[in-house]
Order: C-alpha cells, then sequence, then structure tokens
C-alpha cells in the first residue's frame, strides 16, 4: 500500500532522513520509535508530503507522491493526519470541525456530514460535546475529537504524530483506547509515539528510527524480546 | 460557514462601484446627444450671489453665472450641464476636458492666462475692506501695519500684496475669512463687493467699505481651455447682452434680490437656529460619506487581503509587486493619489470617472496598502498547525485560506481594522476636494448660503462623532461575536 524507496531529507546541510526503505502493507498498524530528535516525526510527515522529500520515491496505492503532476491535495484527502498539539479549529464548533472538510472538499451533504460526525463523536465517547467550542475540551477531549475530524474523510491511512506526548497523564489512556479501537478495525496506520506498552500490544510492527536511519522493522514481540542493534537495545533500556 | 462567502462580497462590491458609477456619471455621457450638443460647466458653487447651492429648496446650484451661462447656451443652442467641484480644481477641469468651460467668479489673472483662454469679462466688481464694527477701518491707508485676510488665489490678494506694511492670511474659501475676522486672528478682509455685503447682510457685527477699484482688474470672465471654439461663440452673446442690457438686468436682478438669512442675534454668538432650512442637505451627506466608506473599505479590505497573500506567496514576482505596491501607496499623500486618479484616468484612459468612483478607488487603494501590512500579520499570528491541519485533510489553498485561516487573522487585528474603518469616515472628507457632496462639502455649501461659518461646522463634527460612535459599537458586537469560540 505505502511504498517509500530512498527517501531523504535534509535541511541546508543538515541530513535528517537517511535513504529510508520500507513498505507497509495494507491494515498494518506500523509503531515509529526511537529517540527524540531522530527523525521519526519528519519520516511521517514526509508520507503526506507535509514535508518535501529531498529525494526518494513515495508511492501509495501505485500513485507517487513526489511526482509534480501529482495532485497532492487529493492524495490526502485519503490519509488522515493526527497531530501532538491537536490542531482544532478554534473558532469552529465540534460539528463543524468534523463536518468541514467532508463538505467543503468532498462535496457531502450537510445532513450526510453531520449523521457521519454523530456516529464518529459517539466512537471516540464525545457525542454530547458536538455543539461546544475547542476552547472547552479537554486535551483528551480534544485529541478525540481531533481523530474523528481525521476519520471524517473516511481515509485509508491514518498517521498519528506523537498523539499523547502534550496530554497530561491521566488522559492518555482515553486516546489510547481511541487509537487501539481503530488499530483493530483494520485501518492502516502509522504511530510515533513514545508509549513503549501501547506499541508493543496495538502494532503489527515496530519501526525503530535513530539518526535518521529506520535501523529496526520487526514485530514488536521479537522487538521488544532482543532488539537488533546495540542502539535499540540502549533506548529499550532507557525507556523501559 | 456559507458557502461561497468571498463571492458574494466581490459580487456585491462590484454591483456597488458600478452603480455609484452609473449614478454619478454626469448624465451626458450616457445620453446620445445627438439633437443637441451638451456642454458642460465647471463652478465652485460656494460663492454667492455668484453661484450658490439652493440646499434649502431644490439643491440646485443657483446664482448670476449660472444665469448668464443658461442664457448663452439657450441662445447657442446647447444643453447646459452643470459639474461642481472645488475651485482649486476647476483649472485642472478644463485642462484634462472634464468640463467645456468655467464660470465660478474667476478673474482674469496673468498666471491664469497662461493654461486657459479667457472670455470678454462679464462683470467688474469691487474690493471693500470689511471689518468688525468697533474696529472699523475706512481706507486702504489705516490698514498699514494690520492683519489682513485675502482669499487665497483672488485678484484681492494680489491687490492686498501691493499694500505696504500688512501680513496677509490667504484662506480658501470666504467663510473661513469671516471665522478668522469674528476670531481676531486677522484684522479685516479684502472681498469683493458683493460677497461682502451678502456676509454683512447676515452678521451684524461686520461693516463694510468699497475701496477704489484696483488698476488693472479685468474682471470675471469665463475660462476655456486653451483653444476652445466656444470662447468666440460665448463672446459674441456675451458683447450682445452687454449691448441691449440682459447683462445689466440680470446683475441687478442676481445682487437685489440677494436674500441672506437675516441673523436674529449678534453676528458674533452660535446660532445653531440657521441650520434648521439645511438639515435635509445637510443630513444626505451622510449617506455620501457613509457609502462612499462602505465601498472603499470593502474594496481596501479586499485589495489588501489579496496583497497580503502575495506578500506572503512563494512566486517573487507576486511579493515585489506587493511590496512596491504598498511602499508607493503609504509614501505619498492621499490627496495627492485622489486629484491624479481624479484628473489622470480623463487624459490617459478617455473615462471621465465619475468623482465618487474615483475617491472610492484612490481610498480603497490606499487603505489595501495599510491593511496588507496588518492583514499580512494577523495570517502570520495564526498558528502553523491551522495550516498543517488544513494541508493534511486535503482542503485546498483557497478554502483553507478563506475559511480556516482569514477568521482567525481578522479576529486577531479586528481593533487594527476598527481603526482603519474610523480613519476612513473621518478621511472621507477629503473628496470634496474633487466636489462629491459628503457631509463636509455640504457643510461649505451652507457656510457659503447661511454666511455662518462656524455652526456648520460643529454640526457635522458632531455628525462625524456620533458616525464613528456607532461604527466603534457595532465593532464591539462584532468583536464579542467572534470571541464566543474562546
Amino acid at each position: 500500500m505505502i511504498n517509500v524507496e530512498h527517501l531523504t531529507k535534509s535541511y541546508g546541510k543538515h541530513e535528517v532522513l537517511k535513504d529510508i526503505s520500507t513498505t507497509v502493507a495494507k491494515g498494518e498498524v506500523v509503531a515509529v520509535i526511537g529517540p527524540s530528535g531522530s527523525g521519526k516525526s519528519t519520516f511521517l510527515r514526509c508520507l503526506n508530503l507535509l514535508e518535501t522529500p529531498t529525494s526518494g520515491r513515495i508511492t501509495i496505492d501505485g500513485v507517487d507522491l513526489t511526482d509534480r503532476k501529482t495532485d497532492i491535495t487529493r492524495v490526502r484527502q485519503h490519509i488522515g493526519m493526527v497531530f501532538q498539539h491537536f490542531h482544532l479549529f478554534p473558532h469552529m464548533t465540534v460539528m463543524d470541525n468534523l463536518i468541514f472538510a467532508p463538505t467543503r472538499v468532498k462535496g457531502v451533504s450537510r445532513e450526510e456530514a453531520v449523521a457521519k460526525g454523530m456516529e464518529l463523536l459517539d466512537r471516540v465517547g464525545l457525542k454530547d460535546k458536538a455543539d461546544f467550542y475547542p476552547s472547552r475540551l479537554s486535551g483528551g477531549q480534544k485529541q478525540r475529537v481531533a481523530i474523528a475530524r481525521s476519520l471524517a474523510m473516511d481515509p485509508d491511512i491514518m498517521l498519528f504524530d506523537e498523539p499523547t506526548s502534550a496530554l497530561d497523564p491521566e488522559m492518555v489512556k482515553e486516546v489510547l483506547a481511541v487509537i487501539r479501537d481503530l488499530a483493530s478495525s483494520g485501518m492502516t496506520m502509522l504511530i510515533v509515539t513514545h508509549e513503549m506498552n501501547f506499541a508493543r500490544e496495538a502494532a503489527n510492527t515496530i519501526y525503530f528510527i535513530d539518526g535518521g536511519q529506520l535501523l529496526e522493522r520487526s514485530t514488536p514481540d521479537s522487538f521488544f524480546a532482543k532488539p537488533k542493534t546495540e542502539r535499540a537495545a540502549r533506548f529499550l533500556e532507557q525507556v523501559l | 460557514m456559507k458557502k461561497g462567502l468571498t463571492g458574494r462580497i466581490v459580487t456585491a462590491l462590484a454591483c456597488l462601484i458600478i452603480l455609484a458609477g452609473y449614478l454619478f456619471v454626469p448624465s451626458a455621457d450616457r445620453r446620445a446627444d445627438a439633437e443637441t450638443r451638451t456642454i458642460t460647466m465647471g463652478t465652485s458653487p460656494d460663492y454667492p450671489p455668484y453661484e450658490s447651492v439652493d440646499a434649502v429648496g431644490s439643491g440646485e446650484i443657483v446664482g448670476l453665472d449660472i444665469d448668464i451661462a443658461k442664457y448663452i447656451s439657450d441662445k447657442l443652442g446647447y444643453k447646459l450641464e452643470i459639474s461642481p467641484s472645488d475651485f482649486d480644481g476647476l483649472i485642472a477641469a478644463l485642462q484634462t476636458r472634464r468640463v467645456d468651460f468655467v464660470m465660478s467668479g474667476m478673474s482674469v489673472t496673468e498666471e491664469r492666462k497662461q493654461s486657459v483662454d479667457f472670455s470678454d469679462s462679464y462683470y467688474l466688481a469691487r474690493n471693500t475692506i470689511v471689518s468688525l464694527s468697533g474696529h472699523e477701518y475706512k481706507s486702504l491707508d489705516e490698514l498699514k501695519g494690520k492683519k489682513l485676510g485675502v482669499q487665497l488665489g483672488s485678484t484681492q490678494e494680489t491687490a492686498a500684496k501691493e499694500l505696504e506694511g500688512v501680513t496677509l492670511l490667504s484662506l480658501n474659501k470666504i467663510p473661513d475669512l469671516i471665522q478668522a475676522l469674528q476670531a481676531g486672528r486677522v484684522d479685516a478682509l479684502i472681498v469683493e463687493d458683493a460677497v461682502a455685503a451678502g456676509y454683512a447682510n447676515a452678521n451684524e457685527n461686520l461693516k463694510f467699505t468699497m475701496v477704489p477699484a484696483a488698476g488693472g482688474d479685468e474682471g470675471y470672465a469665463i475660462a476655456f481651455p486653451k483653444g476652445s471654439p466656444l470662447r468666440e461663440e460665448f463672446n459674441s452673446v456675451l458683447s450682445q447682452m452687454k449691448s441691449d442690457g440682459t447683462l445689466q438686468q440680470m446683475i441687478d436682478a442676481s445682487f437685489g434680490t440677494e436674500t441672506a438669512a437675516p441673523s436674529d442675534s449678534g453676528g458674533g454668538t452660535i446660532d445653531f437656529g440657521v441650520l434648521k432650512p439645511y438639515m435635509s442637505f445637510l443630513l444626505k451627506g451622510i449617506y455620501v460619506t457613509l457609502l462612499f466608506t462602505i465601498v472603499s473599505a470593502a474594496f481596501g479590505f479586499i485589495w489588501g487581503a489579496v496583497l497580503s497573500l502575495f506578500k506572503l506567496s512563494n512566486i517573487p514576482p507576486l511579493r515585489w509587486f506587493s511590496t512596491v505596491y504598498t511602499s508607493i501607496f503609504r509614501g505619498t499623500p492621499l490627496l495627492l493619489q485622489l486629484l491624479l486618479l481624479f484628473y489622470a484616468i480623463p487624459q490617459l484612459f478617455h473615462y471621465n470617472i465619475p468623482p465618487l468612483l474615483a475617491a472610492g478607488l484612490a481610498f480603497g487603494l490606499n487603505s489595501a496598502a495599510y491593511l496588507s501590512e496588518t492583514i499580512r500579520g494577523g495570517i502570520l499570528a495564526v498558528d502553523k498547525g491551522q495550516r498543517e491541519a488544513s494541508l493534511a485533510l486535503g482542503i485546498p489553498y483557497r478554502t483553507m485560506m478563506i475559511s480556516i485561516i482569514m477568521p482567525q487573522a481578522i479576529k486577531n487585528i479586528l481593533p487594527a481594522l476598527v481603526n482603519e474603518c474610523v480613519a476612513l469616515v473621518k478621511e472621507s472628507s477629503l473628496v470634496s476636494v474633487i466636489g462629491v457632496a459628503d457631509l463636509l462639502r455640504r457643510s461649505n455649501i451652507v457656510q457659503a448660503d447661511t454666511y455662518r461659518a462656524l455652526e456648520p461646522l460643529l454640526f457635522i463634527g458632531a455628525i462625524y462623532y456620533v458616525l464613528v460612535l456607532v461604527l466603534t459599537s457595532l465593532a464591539r458586537l462584532l468583536e464579542r461575536r467572534m470571541r464566543r469560540s474562546d
């Protein structure tokens, strides 16, 4: 489904991603872990071209994202993204946040979008907050709305960029529950996270990125039991 | 969020501009003048008894100059249109062929002869000294060492310059001079007889004394663009009017029936009663001022928003354009831009741009230069994540800017936007120089009509203040609405 070939990304002389190649299958749930500043987020943001790769090729369902002729706006409509700091639209109610893109971009009727929005809010446990403005929600609630907002576009792939890092500890659980639920529904997902326990139980595959290199790709069981590289072992020692 | 909100705003704006254009284009342009040719006369209707606005009655421009012009055009078989503007703009209007001729109590001077052709003179005014009763001056000799008020660019100014030992204060308008005299800023005025008589009738504390006619004064004449064939035609009718006595009759009638509003109190005190008959005339100025402010604010905002996007664009020529644009429009006076637009467009594009459209354009263009910076700041202040979230959802650039970024940017800069609107309301008074009948222009006309300087000014000052108050309360409501989401 997602095919990454020789992806590199540099800011001036500083090389953030070094020759990353990998494939993500449909329905695969990938947890991307590694030390901070290792390039995990940059890797994720390259997948919907929020960052423009310096070189390499990314194809999603056969569409080459790095091809200049590709209408990236259309591709992005099929890739949901959840950010560390939520980025809800503060001037819109929760429901308007959810239905904005479907109605304005996909041309879904308002009634249909609202019905679907309600369903999604129910799924993330926030049905009663539809008419609230984001400023009145807690961090965990905001992040659950942000997930629902992405899902409202019916994406084929979901990208999560440290979805729980900005949350108070007691709110992490409610957000992870939603993501876990989504993972078990068969959605293709990549999640950059520092929650090792969550990565272990929810993901099918662990990517370990350090220094801009994809050092390891393995199942959670083998990765957490016996990492192949020295650096991964040292990282696990520090975080577990 | 409603669909196509900006689309609708742009359409409404276009309609407004077209409507404004339609309303204010001299009707001559729209009529196929097949049978009778229309000629346009330029005049500054604030100089009774020569020309003033019948503000109490029909609102038309009346006076001796108008009577003469009508008589001559009738004789020659032309249809007469009158285009009011500021006295200072009359020569420019002739040179840019906005008008075919000018009659506005205009004296023949050597300087003016350089730029326009004059007919034979039709009236030779005599200069008078106007002074306050109790401090009267009866002859030019008594004025030595005194401070004198004269009208800027008038023959009286030229005459006064030749007096020895006097200090001159040259002002644009007669009412301003009267005010200067009342306030003691000058000791006496030198103005022409018919005007002096009008003011002295309306202000009991003013006295006037005739002085001998200045040598070399060629009197009032009709001005034409250089080489205009109309000049000969007009001269032949004028000489006929002189020989058969028509001209003298008109002069007598005009000056004899001079009906200055008699003041029931002393001239020095303030009496708003004199404004009563002019109320509806003055209040109509609110509509003009508001229409103008709305058109220029809307145009300025939309164009300013576009410019701000240019500035943030990654296409270098767009950035350069908007930077140069801002630099030019901020770096030159608004009044200059207004006059340039008004006088240059007819010359360059052969389109006789109506004053209100020219003013809306000039103010919009100018305001956009300032707003583009404000809006750019507002956009930059919106969290970068908003943009990323929009991009990630696959929202196209235009939709994102209009529905996601701009509403938040505007909320940030609302106080600055309100400032700009308030400034526009007040700056709008500049349009009176090109003859748009806004509040200030109307107060000038009423000043001339009532021979009272202070009351009309105070009155429209109060109107401006109320307009701004209403505007700021509306802005507060809007702000509260936008803060709903906090």
